[in-house]
C-alpha cells in the first residue's frame, strides 16, 4: 500500500540527483528491495511506471531483489533467505533471526 | 553518446529517516521515552493504551500521538483518561511518517513527558519501513488472528523490540497456540521481549507497565 510513496521519494531523489548532471536525461533507474522490507515488488514496479512517466518519460524500472542471510542453529552454515521459515538446505533444522534483506535503495541511474 | 551508470545507493526513505534522526535527538534531549505502536485493524492497540494509561498516570507523564486513516475516535478515547493527545488523520494514508509526527509534536510539552505513545495507524505492513524517532517499536498481535501472522507480516516483527500478545482471555474459545505463535515471532526475530496481556481481564497488564516504567527510568539515567 506505501510503494506510491516510496515511488515519489525515489522520482525526488532522482531529480534532485540530475540536477547535478547537466544535459543528461535518466534512461534507467535500479533499486535494490530487501526480501524482509514489507515493500512488494510487483507493486513498487507498477507505482515507479505511473509516477517517472511524469518528467522521466521511459526511463526503465529495474528492480533487484535483496535476500537475507541465516545462520542454522544445528550445524552452523549460513544460507540465503527469501521468506520465512528459515529451514537450513544441508540438515533442515530451522534458523532464528536473520540478517540483511530489510533495505531499500536507490542503487543507480543510468544516464545519457 | 552511450548511457551510463550512477551510483547513488541511497536509501528511499532518506527523507523520512532524516526527520526521524531529528525527532530522535529532540526526544533524548527531553528524556522522553516513545513507543511506536504497530499492528494491525482491530487488535487492541487505543484499549491496551486506555488500560496502560490509567496504570501508569499516577506514576508518569504521559503523552499519546494517535494515527487513524479517518475520524478522532481513538484520540477522543485516549483524551478522556486526562492526558494531552494529539491526532493524526492521515487521510487515506495507510501508515504515519516521521514529517507527521514532527508536526504534532510542537504542540506537545516534551519537557513536562516522560512516556510517548504513537499509536500508528491499523496496518501490519506499511508502518514498519516508516522510522518515527521512537525508542523502540511494539508489535501487537491479538489471538483471534492466527499463529502465523509473524510469518505472513515479517518486517513488522523483524522491526519490533517488543511483542505484546492481546486478547488473551480469549484463547479457551479458540484454537491457538500461544506457544507457537512465539516461536513463529522468534524464528523472525529471537531478541522479542514478549508480553501476554488482556485488556478485558487485566492480566499481564502489571508486567506490561512495569516494564515501560523501568525503560522510562533507563532512559532518565542514560539521557
Amino acid at each position: 500500500m506505501h510503494e506510491m510513496s516510496l515511488a515519489l521519494e525515489i522520482r525526488s531523489i532522482c531529480e534532485r540527483e540530475l540536477a547535478k548532471l547537466p544535459e543528461t536525461r535518466i534512461t534507467a533507474v535500479g533499486v535494490q528491495v530487501g526480501a524482509f522490507s514489507g515493500v512488494e515488488v510487483d507493486s513498487l514496479q507498477f507505482c515507479l511506471e505511473i509516477v517517472m512517466s511524469e518528467g522521466f518519460d521511459g526511463v526503465r524500472c529495474e528492480i533487484e531483489r535483496e535476500p537475507g542471510r541465516a545462520v542454522c542453529l544445528n550445524c552452523d552454515r549460513e544460507f540465503r533467505v527469501e521468506r520465512a521459515p528459515f529451514e537450513c538446505p544441508s540438515c533442515g533444522a530451522l534458523a532464528r533471526g536473520v540478517s540483511g534483506g530489510g533495505g531499500l535503495q536507490l542503487s543507480y541511474m543510468e544516464v545519457e | 553518446m552511450g548511457a551510463e551508470r550512477v551510483e547513488v545507493k541511497e536509501k528511499v526513505l532518506s527523507a523520512n529517516d532524516q526527520i526521524a534522526a531529528e525527532l530522535r535527538r529532540h526526544l533524548t534531549a527531553h528524556k522522553v521515552f516513545a513507543i511506536n505502536l504497530i499492528s494491525s485493524p482491530g487488535s487492541g492497540k487505543t484499549t491496551l493504551l486506555e488500560r496502560t494509561v490509567d496504570l501508569l498516570k499516577p506514576s508518569l507523564r504521559l503523552g499519546v500521538v494517535a494515527g487513524d486513516v479517518q475520524t478522532r475516535n481513538d484520540a477522543e478515547r485516549l483524551e478522556r483518561h486526562g492526558i494531552p493527545v494529539q491526532a493524526i488523520e492521515t487521510g487515506g494514508g495507510c501508515h504515519l511518517n516521521a514529517r507527521q509526527v514532527e508536526g504534532v509534536l510542537e504542540s506537545l510539552d516534551l519537557a513536562q513527558t516522560d512516556l510517548l505513545f504513537i499509536e500508528n495507524v491499523g496496518n501490519l505492513v506499511c508502518p514498519s519501513s516508516f522510522d518515527l524517532g521512537e525508542s523502540l517499536k511494539v508489535v501487537l498481535m491479538s489471538v483471534t488472528e492466527g499463529e502465523d501472522k509473524p510469518l505472513k507480516y515479517p518486517a513488522a516483527f523483524r522491526r519490533a523490540s517488543v511483542l505484546v500478545l492481546t486478547k488473551v482471555d480469549l484463547v479457551p474459545h479458540l484454537q491457538f497456540s500461544m506457544q507457537l505463535a512465539v516461536d513463529n515471532a522468534l524464528s523472525i526475530n529471537p531478541d522479542l521481549v514478549v508480553f501476554s496481556t488482556s485488556s478485558f481481564s487485566g492480566e499481564g497488564l502489571e508486567t506490561w507497565s512495569g516494564w515501560l516504567s523501568e525503560q522510562v527510568s533507563a532512559c532518565k539515567r542514560d539521557s
